[in-house]
């Protein structure tokens, strides 16, 4: 799996070794190496409660490994306290919960915890992070509005500003685009690919939809059933076998018209006789005249 | 079609973003110069290397807080069985020769002093348990401490021991044991807030029951006593009372410090607090010890003065609207119940004299509920 | 998903033979025990033997006060952390438990009432006002009664009336030689009469909180998403704290506080059947009257001759049930 393609030379910063992760009696991820490429944008997709979210709160050490271990810079990340972990690893979980009544800019600034001491709680970087983060997310206008009065699509672009404030080399993001509209969805993830290529943070994402993970990431992992299905570049591994294997789905996969990546179209509409026509068109070949007729046929 | 339509306008998009400024431009990005950076409402104090956030209306909550209880500390000076004029007050205060030093120096101000104290304690405490347990409900009462304090004092009470010398140990001893109890079985890997608390209102519940049971187990003489305990009174407190207690005040004092910077980390959930590098732990036993500590020496102190460790931090977080309980204004608004709930206590129906207990929640409470009805609106309906 | 619903069926029987067994216990047990088959001799039958006389005339009534509390409180209990969203929000802690003592102690000390059926009606009646006073302070001022507000004014009433009741009895010696046997909370004692005085009320409480049950489901989702499902959060909100209402001041009247059933049995049913109120309420309401019949018939046998109170004792043996159910479940990190 891992091995046959070619990943970051050198030794990742963050990597994970047989890692086995479970909560309770529940083993949800078995035995998985992974090595997050430096800095490149690593997104992880795959169908729901396939692991994905378990791997990124383990890489974050939100999760304790039941067996395996995460590394961090070669150690393992339970032996690094918390707070020095947090100055290099910025994370944005799930459903993150406000203290009740605080205001945008206070919660932006909380972002700056990892890196205040106590009688050090205010610098001057922490002043101009947090007024970049701001920047960066378009936040400033928000800054005394209190977060509990906020849309859902201007919140996360917050919990975004907070975690980007917390200034660290790398990122990790559980769905960060849920919330969002279409165009906030895609102003978040520019805002993610830019971060990578002009500060060149490392990123890793979950990301629910395939399309946005296959032209955003450089490095996408597909997850199923709690091991990693391919990993690589999205050209080379997104297919409509990988589609077929890993969401179930028959799809056909065409150049994207702005990128030229791969794009997922799902379809056709299942038939019935339960082979797919995603079986006859090999992955990106079919192009995209194809498409229009095989829907037409399902409908 | 449409579907190409929306490849176009990406793609519109995206070129529009490549011939923007070259940096991502926002909604709201107003474009004159960089914005604030320093969290909303917070002024920076530096001195030399260090530098502190203060919350600028907890600041002017705090200032008026203090002298609202000067006033209350001189008329509770003042007012008595007889009349001493504030300025005689004054005079002894300072330590100036007055006429009126044995009434105020020695009769009332040993008292006021111990009310002072009590009050500061319960308003942390309760500070501390509420920011600790992410619950506005939870408070000394909630987590073993006061219904322990209550009933190893009433058994020790219905079983013949009355000495005032001893049963503030008691009640100390009762309240730490239970709290003891309550961390011994909420711990599992880790200290969870909901079962910390949840394990400790159980515990609590029961303690009080068999309170109850005690209550009735006794002649109607001993329950009084213990009932007038329980609701928490200053009658006859003195030095004796309160040095133990300043004493452990001062000696936290350095870990009061280190809770006023830990608890801004613990108002998140779980994992968005371990994400910014949080020992939630550690910050969760921390706060709860130091609560646990200050609330038992208290109850030794006065008994459980009621209400006003749950009370107090509610209070001043709505006066601060500050977006965590604010621990100096918790204190000074537990001294300030409580030095006027003594006041009430005393002279209210005097010359019979109520416990104190009786009065803080009757000030405090109203309070609480009169800035709950002019509360601003809150969408979000989570936990405190 | 058959499966989940089979369990949750089978826990829902059980909870019922437990019911079945804890009623039978009730009758049998106490200072003098009387055979099962007297028993059941006696309900049928009647008869003028020493024993039937017992259990018609004192462990009747008992048992059946002791099933419709802990039903009321298991349920009043469970419906106010649906509503208020916090997991120690019950009765006590609220301060409806508080207004019907408060009601109780003003009888007592103002109006010379000083029996268990005259108490019945003013404990109601304080409940209820207590109630409406909490509702009022949480719903006033922008945003309505959030879960957050009503939990706030319920602790602060508790916390107004706890000291004007100690007011009271500081200052009045005979009332609080009277109230304390009120206040510990006890079954035994009542008689048919007070059973006859409550039940309507216990009967519209639970049939208004297990029409909701759907309601409360969407509730603890959140305001939001419950507005999203079509649900008017204030209407069921005000549902939930009236039915709560009617349920702990009929409770409250009949026994006096019983502060650990409205606490605990909610999440030893959570524990069972999961947080869904279709299963939850129903499975409550079973579990809450095993939960006070058992513990009244250990308070009949442990002190032999005398007993302990009802109260103390579920809270005392309810306790280990209760950390161990709460010790199960997952760290949430």
């Amino acid at each position: 799996m891992t091995g046959n393609r070619p990943t970051a030379p050198g030794p990742s910063r963050l990597a994970a070794r047989r890692l086995t992760l479970a909560y309770e009696d529940r083993t949800v991820v078995e035995e998985l190496d992974l090595d997050v490429p430096d800095g490149k944008v690593t997104v992880i997709v795959g169908p729901n409660a396939c692991g994905k979210s378990t791997l990124l709160r383990a890489l974050g050490r939100l999760l304790k490994p039941r067996r395996g271990a995460v590394l961090l810079d070669g150690t393992e990340l339970a032996r690094l306290p918390t707070k020095r972990i947090a100055q290099v690893i910025g994370l944005l979980p799930q459903t993150p919960v406000p203290p009740e009544g605080i205001t945008v800019g206070d919660l932006i600034a909380r972002g700056r915890q990892p890196h205040q001491k106590w009688w050090q709680q205010w610098s001057e970087t922490d002043e101009t992070s947090v007024s970049e983060a701001m920047q960066r997310t378009g936040t400033a206008d928000l800054a005394e509005r209190p977060v509990d009065e906020l849309s859902g699509g201007q919140r996360q672009r917050v919990w975004i500003a907070m975690a980007l404030a917390q200034d660290t080399d790398l990122l990790l993001l559980d769905e960060p685009t849920t919330y969002l509209d279409i165009a906030h969805q895609v102003e978040v993830l520019d805002l993610v690919r830019q971060l990578n290529r002009e500060r060149g943070r490392t990123v890793v994402a979950v990301l629910h939809d395939l399309n946005q993970a296959a032209r955003y990431a450089d490095h996408l992992i597909a997850m199923c059933a709690g091991r990693i299905v391919a990993q690589g570049a999205p050209g080379d591994i997104v297919t409509a076998e990988l589609v077929q294997e890993v969401f179930g789905l028959a799809s056909v996969v065409v150049p994207d018209p702005v990128t030229g990546g791969p794009m997922v179209v799902p379809g056709p509409l299942r038939s019935p006789d339960g082979t797919s026509a995603g079986d006859d068109v090999p992955g990106g070949a079919g192009g995209g005249a194809t498409v229009p007729a095989a829907r037409d046929a399902a409908w | 079609m449409t579907r190409i339509d929306q490849g176009e306008r990406a793609a519109q998009r995206e070129q529009g973003r490549r011939a923007g400024s070259g940096g991502h431009h926002a909604v709201g990005d107003t474009g004159s110069g960089r914005p604030r950076g320093r969290p909303v409402g917070h002024a920076v104090l530096r001195a030399g290397q260090g530098s502190f956030l203060v919350h600028r209306r907890a600041l002017v909550v705090g200032v008026v807080l203090t002298v609202l209880l000067a006033g209350a500390v001189v008329a509770s000076l003042c007012v008595g069985e007889s009349f001493v004029a504030p300025s005689e007050v004054l005079r002894v205060l300072l330590g100036l020769p007055s006429p009126d030093r044995l009434v105020v120096g020695t009769l009332r101000l040993p008292r006021l002093v111990t009310g002072l104290l009590v009050g500061i304690a319960f308003g942390l405490s309760g500070a501390l348990i509420q920011t600790m347990a992410r619950n506005p409900l939870a408070s000394p009462d909630v987590i073993g401490v006061t219904h322990g304090a209550g009933a190893a004092t009433v058994a020790a009470m219905t079983f013949g021991l009355t000495s005032y010398t001893v049963l503030p140990y008691v009640s100390v001893a009762g309240g730490l044991l239970a709290a003891l109890l309550v961390y011994l079985f909420a711990w599992r890997g880790g200290l969870a807030a909901s079962r910390f608390v949840l394990i400790g209102i159980g515990i609590s519940v029961a303690l009080g029951s068999l309170t109850r049971l005690l209550l009735t187990k006794g002649d109607y003489l001993v329950a009084q006593q213990a009932k007038t305990w329980l609701t928490g009174s200053l009658n006859g407190r003195g030095y004796d009372q309160a040095a133990p207690l300043a004493t452990v005040l001062v000696l936290l004092v350095p870990f009061l410090l280190w809770a006023a910077r830990a608890r801004r980390g613990s108002a998140f959930d779980d994992d968005t607090a371990i994400a910014l590098g949080i020992r939630l732990d550690r910050v969760r036993v921390g706060l709860s010890v130091l609560g646990v500590v200050l609330a038992s020496v208290a109850t030794g102190a006065a008994g459980p003065v009621d209400f006003v460790a749950l009370l107090a931090p509610q209070i001043a977080r709505r006066l601060t609207r500050a977006p965590h309980i604010p621990l100096v204004c918790s204190a000074l608004m537990g001294a300030l119940i409580v030095v006027i709930g003594d006041l009430l206590a005393r002279r209210l129906l005097s010359p019979l004299e109520l416990p104190v207990g009786v009065f803080t929640a009757l000030v405090g409470a109203p309070y609480l509920m009169w800035l709950i009805v002019r509360t601003r609106s809150s969408r979000s309906g989570g936990t405190a | 998903m058959s499966g989940v619903a089979r369990r949750r069926f089978g826990w829902l029987v059980a909870t019922f033979l437990l019911l079945s067994m804890a009623v039978l216990l009730s009758l049998a047990v106490g200072s003098r025990a009387v055979a099962p088959s007297v028993v059941w001799d006696a309900l049928l039958h009647g008869g003028d033997s020493a024993d039937a006389q017992v259990v018609r005339s004192l462990r009747v009534p008992r048992t059946v006060i002791g099933v419709m509390v802990g039903a009321a409180l298991a349920v009043a209990g469970t419906v106010l952390q649906g509503v208020t969203r916090n997991p120690i929000a019950e009765p006590g802690i609220l301060g409806i438990s508080q207004g019907a003592s408060m009601g109780v102690v003003c009888a007592i000390a103002f109006l010379g009432v000083h029996s268990l059926t005259g108490y019945v009606w003013y404990a109601f009646v304080g409940a209820g006002v207590a109630a409406v006073l909490i509702y009022a302070v949480a719903s006033s001022g922008r945003g309505g009664a959030s879960p957050v507000k009503l939990a706030l004014a319920g602790a602060a009433m508790n916390a107004f009336l706890a000291s004007l009741i100690s007011a009271i009895l500081t200052t009045d010696a005979r009332a609080l030689d009277e109230f304390r046997f009120w206040d510990v909370g006890s079954i035994s004692g009542r008689d048919a009469t007070i059973a006859g005085q409550v039940w309507p009320f216990l009967l519209a409480g639970l049939l208004l909180v297990l029409a909701m049950a759907r309601g409360l489901d969407a509730l603890a989702l959140g305001d939001d998403i419950a507005r999203g499902l079509g649900r008017n959060v204030a209407l069921l909100r005000a549902t939930g704290a009236l039915g709560a209402t009617v349920l702990t001041g009929a409770a409250v009247a009949a026994a006096g506080p019983i502060a650990f059933i409205g606490l605990a049995v909610p999440h030893m049913a959570r524990a069972l059947v999961g947080p869904g109120h279709r299963w939850l309420l129903p499975v409550a309401a079973l579990l809450g009257p095993v939960m006070v019949l058992l513990a009244d018939v250990l308070g009949r046998v442990v002190v032999r001759p005398a007993e302990v109170p009802v109260a103390v004792m579920t809270a005392l043996a309810g306790v280990p049930f209760l950390i161990v159910l709460v010790r199960r479940k997952a760290v949430a990190a």
